[in-house]
């Protein structure tokens, strides 16, 4: 067999072979193990020594440029394949051009502060608790200890509504005179605080208990950059046989740490809440190192366990005890977000909302 | 309050630090402190006594009580050892007579013969100017510094112009008095209105403001002092009524201790003498009939801690409570027997003394500590759950969330011409913009709409908010969503209608449908909705709410030019049926065969008419039938529409011949051409 020749003849087939499949027969017809160069090299054993080694080498040789034809020719194949697919098309990408606009949506921040919130105190055993917004002056003043007529109510001027039926949603209270005579007003109004919810829990529900409270309470008063007619207050409540103020103090600690994601600054002040007693202020330490108020709290006052039907005793182990505060939802956006104008909650503005 | 540093002083024996820093400790212990600055020699303190302490803190007096608690220092009261004339008998003088004593549960007076009447010095001017008041004469400015120093509101009348016999009784109808300022105003009385009144007539409104007729000028020679107690609710009624705030009628209607006011008379009977001379009269006018007595507290003291959470001894306690004024007695090992000073009308219970004694220690040495309880993990809400999960459904199907106010105003219920009898009123409006509750979600998202669309093209809304009706169920939660796009036609409404499907199918909410909104749940509906462009969302057979577009009229009425698209779902509904619940079904690998179907049908056919005989028809192996056309022209012909569909034919068991998915085919065609009026393109 004439080594050149088989040099020729392989090069004349390749040229003309266009799919994969004649390559393959290709491969088996040169390269295969019962292939043209297979047989050469058993047809070697025959020969003297020095044939057998300069014809090897040769054979060799022409293994190596026929498996290159080989190669060459199958490459050059699969690129043609893939150019006819029109979906594969190689034209260069600008990757400096700017990426298409997806429009998603956004959360408003008031419900993104009000979740974060929510998750931090659902991991320290609170519930989550709902009141209506449309009260009756029972469960928004009465029940919570603010004397009739006393000046207190002032302090949150309230909403009345014009008609005062009684019907409202949820409303599972059986009210009923009490012996020292409190009437239980169901004079409607707009919530000046969830606090209700305090009540219209713990009438449903028996301690040890503790509850988050988030929701939009109302105060008659007109609006301007830092107060509104309405805003969102986080109630919480904490009601078991050994409660202290210690206890209040770590938890909202922890919530603040975690809320600002910074071991912030808190202090406590006297303060006074009807529905508390001792009642304090919470204030932190704003990043600019000036104090902010931004929640009231304090331990239970017994009269409130006593409108809600509980016990409350100073002897140990015999009443309840607990603490309550309210936070400001729009007051911890305002930080978290550094928003400066309290207005922009409630206008829903898509150059404000499309930034949360 | 406004408060004087130098004035706090007086009254404390001991060394007060600076101002600035007793501005602070009084913060952490008493009340917040607004501010302090600097006036001439002295500092001023801006505090903001809380309203349960307005008893016994709107004066110099409570205030320094409090630092030399605070502070371990001692109190120092001022002088109050007036001369008598012997000559001179109260009872010939003036007499005093309560009609009333609920009304008025004290009433004292002193007089004072051949005062001089002249500017007060010039300290006390200063001292009134830098609090805020303005010096008048030296007897109406020492009955001032007496108030501002006790607390006791004072009132002097000249004790020539009133008779020797005051009463104290309600205003008679009719009546009116001209009261001491500037502007000489008169004020009409009402018989819930108490007075002082001579024989005559009312001389002063009670615990407000004292008449111009009998008050000092600079001819008076006798004066005659007051100084009362009166009920705090009848004194903030009058007192709202005639629009009328005093430094006196702040004082009365919150409260104060009736027992202030012997000291208050001989202190400000000691200290007229001194700016303006004069005779002092033996005794007092003292109508005094139900005296009040200390409250005796038993204080468990071992309670101060369990409450506040932190050790504390009983001799701590008492140590602290003796120093706020308070009288202890021992009452067992762990209990004292607490005696409270009448000032104090705030501290009736164990609570209370609590607080004194939680302050004054300081709530910064209450150390955290986490409860020692078990944690139980929380039950799931389920309304706030649902809540959450439709805002984050439609947030990601391109909404964007608005808060929007609880409350329309009168133009709002115009435009949207709301029947009146359907809403919750307010009662004491702050403005027309506040007058009802909103009783849907519309009002405010139709507003943001209008506003965004000044700069964007398109705008997507939601809303899920309490909304208000004057109906058996007052309050409402609604889940509302709002679409416009500039050049957006009808296919808004079907956009918004994929919004809804997706939305109710994602909260688990699947068997939905869309009816022709025929029954009108309230006349408001007509006015809202563009007639024939309104569904009932459906589910099993009971509507949960609307979608459809916003009538023309009211885009006019409120100028916006792009059509709306809006739906508004009941979410109190919609949570009794949103389930979590969902399972896996296999997919199915027998493959899918297509067939497309057109036919032309009269303009205002249903299109689930037709669906229905296709799914009917087919039967189980029509997988999907999807519209992928509506066209109308021409070619159709007038009042005609060609509706392209695609059918996919699938069998979960095997693999369709295409001879099978043909006989289905011919017999959809064959009976929807039994409908004469429709016209299958072949």
């Amino acid at each position: 067999m004439n080594l050149e020749e088989i040099k020729n003849r392989a090069k004349e087939e390749i040229e003309k072979i266009v799919d994969l499949k004649q390559a393959d027969d290709f491969f088996k017809k040169y390269l295969g193990k019962k292939g043209e160069i297979a047989k050469v090299f058993d047809s070697l054993k025959d020969l003297a020594i020095e044939e057998k080694k300069s014809i090897g080498q040769q054979a060799n040789t022409l293994k190596k440029e026929i498996e290159e034809f080989f190669n060459t020719k199958n490459e050059e194949i699969k690129n043609a394949k893939n150019q006819t697919n029109p979906n594969h098309t190689a034209e260069k990408i600008d990757i400096t051009r700017p990426g298409q606009k997806i429009q998603r949506g956004h959360l408003h921040p008031l419900t993104l502060v009000m979740n974060e919130a929510c998750s931090i105190f659902q991991t320290m055993g609170f519930e989550i608790a709902q009141g209506p917004e449309l009260e009756t002056e029972w469960y928004n003043f009465d029940a919570l200890n603010v004397p009739k007529d006393h000046p207190a109510r002032d302090m949150q001027d309230t909403f009345w509504l014009r008609q005062n039926v009684s019907e409202i949603k949820n409303q599972k209270s059986k009210i009923k005179d009490n012996e020292d005579g409190f009437y239980k007003s169901n004079r409607l109004l707009m919530r000046t605080q969830t606090s209700p919810v305090q009540i219209r829990y713990m009438e449903s529900h028996q301690p040890p208990l503790r509850i988050i409270a988030p929701g939009r309470v109302f105060r008659n008063e007109a609006t301007d950059a830092k107060h509104g007619a309405q805003f969102y207050q986080l109630e919480g409540l904490m009601v078991d046989k050994e409660v202290a103020a210690s206890n209040f103090k770590a938890i909202i600690e922890d919530f603040l740490k975690r809320f600002f994601k910074t071991n912030v600054e808190m202090r406590l002040r006297p303060g006074f809440f009807p529905f508390t007693e001792p009642s304090f202020e919470i204030d932190v330490k704003r990043p600019d190192g000036k104090w902010m108020e931004i929640m009231g709290a304090g331990m239970v006052h017994p009269n409130v366990f006593r409108s809600a039907g509980l016990n409350a005793s100073v002897k140990p182990g015999l009443g309840w005890q607990g603490f309550a505060f309210g936070v400001g939802i729009d007051r911890l956006a305002i930080v978290k977000y550094k928003i400066t104008d309290i207005r922009l909650l409630y206008q829903n503005d898509l150059r404000f909302l499309n930034q949360f | 309050m406004r408060f004087s540093y130098n004035w706090l002083k007086e009254y404390i024996s001991g060394k007060l630090p600076d101002a600035k820093k007793l501005g602070d400790i009084l913060m952490f212990h008493s009340f917040e402190v607004e501010g302090v600055e600097k006036i001439g020699k002295d500092w001023i303190l801006d505090i903001d006594v809380l309203p349960n302490r307005a008893h016994d803190c709107l004066s110099h007096i409570g205030i320094a009580r409090e630092a030399v608690a605070i502070l371990g220092l001692r109190l120092k009261m001022p002088l109050a050892t007036p001369k008598e004339d012997k000559n001179l008998k109260i009872r010939d003088l003036v007499r005093a007579e309560v009609e009333e004593t609920e009304d008025c549960p004290r009433y004292g007076a002193i007089y004072l013969k051949d005062v001089q009447i002249k500017d007060s010095p010039g300290w006390l001017k200063e001292r009134l100017k830098a609090l805020g008041l303005q010096p008048i004469n030296n007897i109406v400015d020492a009955t001032n510094y007496i108030m501002l120093e006790t607390g006791q509101p004072l009132h002097a009348f000249d004790a020539d112009k009133i008779g020797k016999q005051i009463f104290v009784r309600r205003a008679g109808k009719g009546e009116d008095i001209k009261t001491l300022d500037k502007e000489k105003k008169a004020f009409a009385l009402d018989e819930n209105m108490l007075v002082i009144a001579d024989l005559r007539k009312p001389v002063a409104i009670a615990g407000i403001k004292g008449g111009e007729e009998t008050g000092i000028d600079k001819n008076t020679k006798n004066i005659v002092v007051e100084a009362a107690n009166f009920n705090p609710i009848l004194i903030r009624k009058t007192s709202q009524k005639l629009k009328l705030k005093t430094d006196a009628s702040w004082r009365f209607e919150n409260g104060i201790d009736p027992n202030l006011i012997s000291f208050s008379l001989d202190r400000v009977a000691y200290f007229l003498q001194k700016v303006a001379g004069g005779k002092l009269a033996c005794g007092k006018v003292d109508i005094y009939p139900k005296k009040i007595l200390p409250k005796k507290i038993k204080l468990e003291t071992d309670y101060v801690g369990r409450l506040l959470g932190f050790e504390i001894s009983k001799a701590q306690c008492i140590k602290i409570l003796t120093s706020l004024g308070f009288i202890c007695n021992d009452a067992g090992p762990k209990h004292i027997l607490v005696e409270c000073p009448t000032r104090r009308i705030d501290v009736v219970a164990s609570e209370d003394l609590v607080e004194e004694i939680g302050r004054v220690i300081g709530y910064k040495n209450i150390q955290s500590a986490f409860p020692k309880v078990a944690i139980t993990p929380p039950k799931i809400n389920e309304e706030f759950f649902w809540q959450n999960n439709a805002k984050k459904i439609m947030k990601e199907l391109g909404f964007c969330e608005a808060y929007n106010q609880s409350f329309i105003g009168e133009k709002e219920k115009e435009d949207f011409q709301w029947p009146l009898k359907n809403l919750l009123e307010i009662e004491n409006p702050i403005s027309s913009l506040n007058k009802f509750l909103r009783p849907s979600l519309c009002f405010g998202l139709l507003g943001n709409v209008k506003e965004n669309l000044k700069n964007y093209n398109e705008v997507k809304l939601f809303e899920i908010g309490s909304v208000f009706q004057n109906q058996k169920v007052k309050e409402k939660k609604m889940a509302a969503g709002i679409l416009a796009k500039k050049g957006k036609k009808n296919e808004g409404f079907f956009e918004l209608k994929g919004v809804v499907e997706e939305l109710l199918n994602d909260l688990g909410i699947m068997d939905i449908w869309f009816d022709d909104a025929k029954a009108i749940p309230n006349n408001s509906i007509t006015n809202l909705w563009q007639e024939q462009h309104i569904a009932e969302i459906k589910t099993n057979g009971k509507e949960i709410g609307f979608l459809g577009e916003v009538s023309f009229n009211l885009l006019d009425v409120l100028s916006i030019k792009e059509r709306v698209f809006m739906f508004e779902l009941d979410f109190e509904k919609i949570i009794k049926l949103a389930n979590q619940d969902s399972e896996y079904k296999s997919i199915v690998f027998h493959p899918p065969v297509f067939r497309d179907l057109a036919i032309i049908a009269p303009s205002g056919t249903k299109t689930a008419d037709i669906l229905n005989v296709i799914e009917s028809v087919g039967g189980k192996i029509v997988k999907d039938v999807d519209l992928f056309d509506v066209y109308s022209g021409v070619e159709v012909g007038e009042g005609k529409e060609n509706l392209a569909f695609h059918i996919i034919y699938q069998d979960e068991n095997k693999t369709l011949t295409s001879r099978e998915v043909d006989q289905a085919h011919k017999k959809i065609i064959e009976e929807l051409e039994k409908n004469p009026e429709w016209e299958i393109r072949k």
